[in-house]
C-alpha cells in the first residue's frame, strides 16, 4: 500500500482558499446543527421520561393547559424533527459542501444565498416543532410538520446543496473519488424522496400507500442520505489521516453501486403483514440483507486501509469518531437486516427495537461520523485548533457510553415487549410495564449523551467566536498532555 | 449521474409510483345478493359508513395531532405475521365470523392511514367494538388508569374542563367529543364481497 504524496505549496494555498470560501456557510450549519442537537437531546430525555412516568406532572394545576405540550405523542415527533431536520440534515449539509469543495478543488460559491437559505430552513424547523408541540402535528413519523411547511424545506434544501453539482462537474481530476459519488448521490436522492413522499401524502388518494411511502422515506433517508454522507467522510478522512491510499477502489465502487441499486427497495418491511401486497415488505427485507453485504465490504476496505496504524485511533478525534461511526453503521445494517426478515421481524415490529434502530441510525452512525468530520473541518476553516483535547475525550466517552446505553436499552426493551406481546393472553398493560425499566435506562442514556454534546457545543462555540488555540503546532489530539501540544512536542 | 438516477428510478417507479396510482383508482367492490349485507350497504368500502366518514374528520385530525399513532397502531396482521387475531376484540366481530386482518380498503378516505409507529398500547383498528359507550371512552381519555392500573397512557385532561357545578366532574370540550366519535367509529371488519361481486 503506497503512502500519499506530500502536498505541494500550491496545493496548500489552494486548500486555504477553498476553506476560506466555505468558512461562513459551513460554520453556520455546524453551529446551528449542534444547537438543535441540544434541543433534540432534551426532548429525547423528556419523551423517555414520559414513558417511564406517564403521569408525571398531571396532578399539578394547569389552567393554561401547557401540560399538553409535554405529551409523549407531541414530544416524540418534536424530538425526531429536531434530531433529523435540525441537527442531522444541517450537519450533513455543512460536511457535504466543504467536502465536495475540497475534492473538486473548487471554491464554494454563493455563500450568502446558502446562509440565507439555512436561516429560512432553521425558521421552518422551529415553526414545525412549535406546531407539533402546540397540537398541529400529523402523526407521520419523521414528517410530522404541518403540510404547508414541506415546500419551504424542499426549496431551501435545493438552494443550499445544488451547488455541489457544478462543483463536481468542474473538478480537475479525471477520475472520480468514491466520496464524490456518495455526495452527489445524497444531493440528488434527498429531494427526490422528499418531494415524492410529501406529494403522495398530500394527494391522499391512497391512504395506505401514504403510510408505506412514509416508512420508505425513513429507510431511504437513512440509506440514501445519511449513509452516503457518512461513507463519503470515512472514505476521505481515513486515507488522509493514516496517510495511505484507500485499500481497494474497485471494492469501494462495488459497495457504492450495491447501495445505489438496493436502498430504494427498502422500507416497507416496517409494515410487514400490513395492508400491502406482501411482496413489498419481502423485497425490502431482501434489500436490507444485501445492503448489509455492501456495508461489510466497506468496513473491511476501511479497516484494511488503516491496518497497522490503529494506534492513531488513540490520538486522532476525527479518526476515532469516524471509525466508531462506521462500526455503528455495521451494527445498524446487521440489526436492520435481522429486523426486516420475516422470521424475527414480526416479533420486533412496532416495538422499541425499531425506535432503537432509528436512534442507532441518526444518533449512532450518522452523528458519530459527523462529529469526526466536524473535528477535522472546523480547525481548517477557522485557522485555529480546538482548545481542549480533554473535552474532546469527554465528548467521546459520554457520547459512546450514552449511545451504547440508549441502543442497548431500546433494543432489549423491544425484545421484552415483542416477546410478551406474542403471548396473546398477556394484557398490553403487562407488556408496557415490562419495558418501563428500560425506559429509565433510556433517560440515563440521553443524560450521558447530553453531557457529551454540551462539551462539543462549548468547544464549537469557542471556535465560532475565534477563541480556538493558535499557539503551539499540530492538531489538538486526545490522550496527549495539553502542555505538550502547546509546546509543539507531540510525538504523533 | 444518469445511472444513479436510474438505480433509484426503478424502485421509485415499481415500489411507489405504480402501486400508488393503482391503489388511487381501485374501484369500490359491489356486494352481490349472496353476501346478504344488511342496512342497504352496496359496496365495500362503504363511503356512507361511520368508519369512512370519520376517517378524515375532526376527530381523526385530533388523533393525529395528539400523536396517538406514536403509541397505538391501527393495523391487524394476519395470523402468519402475529397474534393480533387472537387478542380479544382486536380484529372485529369474532362471533359473527367477520373478524379479520385489516386490508387496504379499510383505510378508504383517510388521506394518510394512521397505521402507527409503536404499539405501546392496544391496537385501535376495532376499538369501537371494545369500548362502546361515549361515557366509557371519555373516562378512558381523561383517566386511563381508572380502567387499568398498568396503563402507560397519560391523561388527556387538557381536552376536558372542570364542571361549572364544582363537583369535580369533567366536561368534555368539542375536541374531546370529536375524538370520541372518531374512536367509537373504528370498526374495520366490513364483510369482503364474494368473488362474483363486480367493481363499481
Amino acid at each position: 500500500m503506497t503512502t500519499v504524496e506530500p502536498a505541494t505549496i500550491k496545493d496548500l494555498e489552494e486548500r486555504v482558499a477553498i476553506d476560506r470560501s466555505a468558512r461562513y456557510p459551513v460554520l453556520f450549519f455546524f453551529t446551528s446543527a449542534s444547537a438543535w442537537l441540544l434541543v433534540a437531546t432534551v426532548l429525547g430525555f423528556l419523551s423517555a421520561l414520559k414513558l417511564s412516568v406517564p403521569d408525571l406532572g398531571s396532578t399539578i394545576p394547569d389552567p393554561l393547559r401547557i401540560g399538553s405540550f409535554f405529551g409523549y405523542g407531541r414530544m416524540m415527533p418534536a424530538h425526531l424533527m429536531a434530531l433529523v431536520y435540525g441537527w442531522a440534515i444541517q450537519a450533513g449539509i455543512g460536511v457535504l459542501l466543504w467536502l465536495m469543495a475540497r475534492l473538486s478543488r473548487c471554491q464554494l460559491r454563493y455563500p450568502v444565498l446558502i446562509m440565507v437559505s439555512g436561516h429560512v430552513w432553521n425558521a421552518a424547523v422551529l415553526l414545525g416543532i412549535i406546531s407539533v408541540l402546540a397540537g398541529y402535528g400529523r402523526s407521520i413519523p419523521w414528517l410530522d410538520f404541518p403540510a404547508w411547511l414541506w415546500p419551504v424545506l424542499a426549496i431551501t434544501y435545493v438552494l443550499m446543496t445544488i451547488w455541489v453539482v457544478p462543483m463536481f462537474r468542474q473538478r480537475r481530476s479525471s477520475s472520480v473519488y468514491i466520496s464524490e459519488l456518495y455526495l452527489l448521490g445524497a444531493v440528488i436522492w434527498f429531494p427526490w424522496i422528499f418531494f415524492t413522499v410529501n406529494l403522495l401524502i398530500d394527494a391522499g388518494s391512497a391512504p395506505v400507500m401514504g403510510a408505506g411511502t412514509g416508512a420508505w422515506y425513513i429507510s431511504n433517508l437513512i440509506y440514501f442520505w445519511m449513509a452516503p454522507i457518512s461513507l463519503a467522510v470515512a472514505y476521505y478522512l481515513v486515507p488522509k489521516i493514516v496517510n495511505r491510499h484507500l485499500f481497494s477502489y474497485p471494492l469501494a465502487a462495488i459497495a457504492f453501486w450495491m447501495l445505489a441499486f438496493l436502498a430504494g427497495w427498502s422500507g416497507f418491511a416496517r409494515y410487514m403483514g400490513g395492508p400491502f401486497p406482501s411482496w413489498m415488505s419481502a423485497v425490502g427485507g431482501a434489500a436490507s440483507i444485501f445492503i448489509l453485504l455492501a456495508i461489510v465490504i466497506t468496513i473491511v476496505n476501511l479497516h484494511m486501509t488503516f491496518r497497522e496504524k490503529i494506534e492513531l485511533m488513540k490520538y486522532s478525534p476525527s479518526l476515532r469518531f469516524t471509525m466508531f461511526g462506521m462500526a455503528l453503521l455495521g451494527l445498524y445494517a446487521l440489526l436492520s437486516a435481522v429486523g426486516s426478515t420475516f422470521g424475527l421481524g414480526k416479533y420486533l415490529q412496532f416495538t422499541y427495537f425499531l425506535t432503537g434502530l432509528d436512534t442507532l441510525a441518526v444518533y449512532g452512525f450518522f452523528s458519530m461520523t459527523m462529529f469526526g468530520a466536524i473535528y477535522f473541518i472546523v480547525p481548517r476553516i477557522t485557522g485555529a485548533e480546538w482548545p481542549s483535547g480533554q473535552k474532546i475525550s469527554l465528548h467521546f466517552l459520554f457520547g459512546t457510553y450514552g449511545i451504547g446505553t440508549l441502543i442497548a436499552c431500546l433494543i432489549l426493551a423491544g425484545i421484552a415487549q415483542g416477546g410478551l406481546e406474542q403471548q396473546w393472553d398477556v394484557p398490553m398493560g403487562i407488556v408496557f410495564t415490562s419495558s418501563v425499566g428500560y425506559m429509565t435506562g433510556v433517560c440515563l442514556g440521553w443524560l450521558l449523551v447530553g453531557v457529551g454534546n454540551l462539551c462539543f457545543f462549548w468547544q464549537l462555540a469557542l471556535m465560532f467566536f475565534g477563541k480556538g488555540r493558535k499557539s503551539g503546532s499540530g492538531p489538538t489530539l486526545m490522550n496527549v498532555k495539553e502542555e505538550e501540544v502547546a509546546r509543539g512536542e507531540t510525538a504523533v | 449521474m444518469a445511472i444513479m438516477g436510474m438505480a433509484f428510478g426503478l424502485p421509485w417507479l415499481f415500489l411507489i409510483v405504480i402501486p400508488f396510482c393503482r391503489m388511487s383508482v381501485a374501484p369500490l367492490l359491489a356486494y352481490s345478493e349472496k353476501d346478504a349485507v344488511e342496512g342497504g350497504v352496496l359496496t365495500y368500502p362503504d363511503p356512507g359508513s361511520d368508519v369512512v366518514r370519520q376517517g378524515d374528520g375532526e376527530g381523526a385530525k385530533l388523533f393525529a395531532a395528539e400523536g396517538c399513532a406514536y403509541c397505538h397502531t391501527q393495523m391487524i396482521r394476519p395470523t402468519y405475521a402475529g397474534v393480533d387475531r387472537w387478542r380479544k376484540g382486536w380484529s372485529g366481530r369474532e362471533a359473527d365470523g367477520l373478524a379479520r386482518e385489516t386490508l387496504p380498503e379499510d383505510y378508504y378516505g383517510e388521506g394518510y392511514a394512521l397505521l402507527g409507529y409503536e404499539r405501546i398500547g392496544p391496537d385501535l383498528a376495532n376499538v369501537g367494538y371494545r369500548i362502546t359507550s361515549r361515557e366509557e371512552m371519555h373516562r378512558h381519555l381523561s383517566d386511563p388508569k381508572s380502567f387499568n392500573r398498568d396503563s402507560g397512557m397519560p391523561t388527556f385532561r387538557h381536552l376536558y374542563r372542570e364542571s361549572p357545578s364544582g363537583d369535580g366532574r369533567l366536561t368534555p370540550t368539542g375536541s374531546a367529543e370529536a375524538l370520541v366519535t372518531y374512536l367509537l367509529s373504528r370498526k374495520r371488519d366490513a364483510k369482503i364481497p364474494s368473488a362474483d361481486g363486480g367493481g363499481k
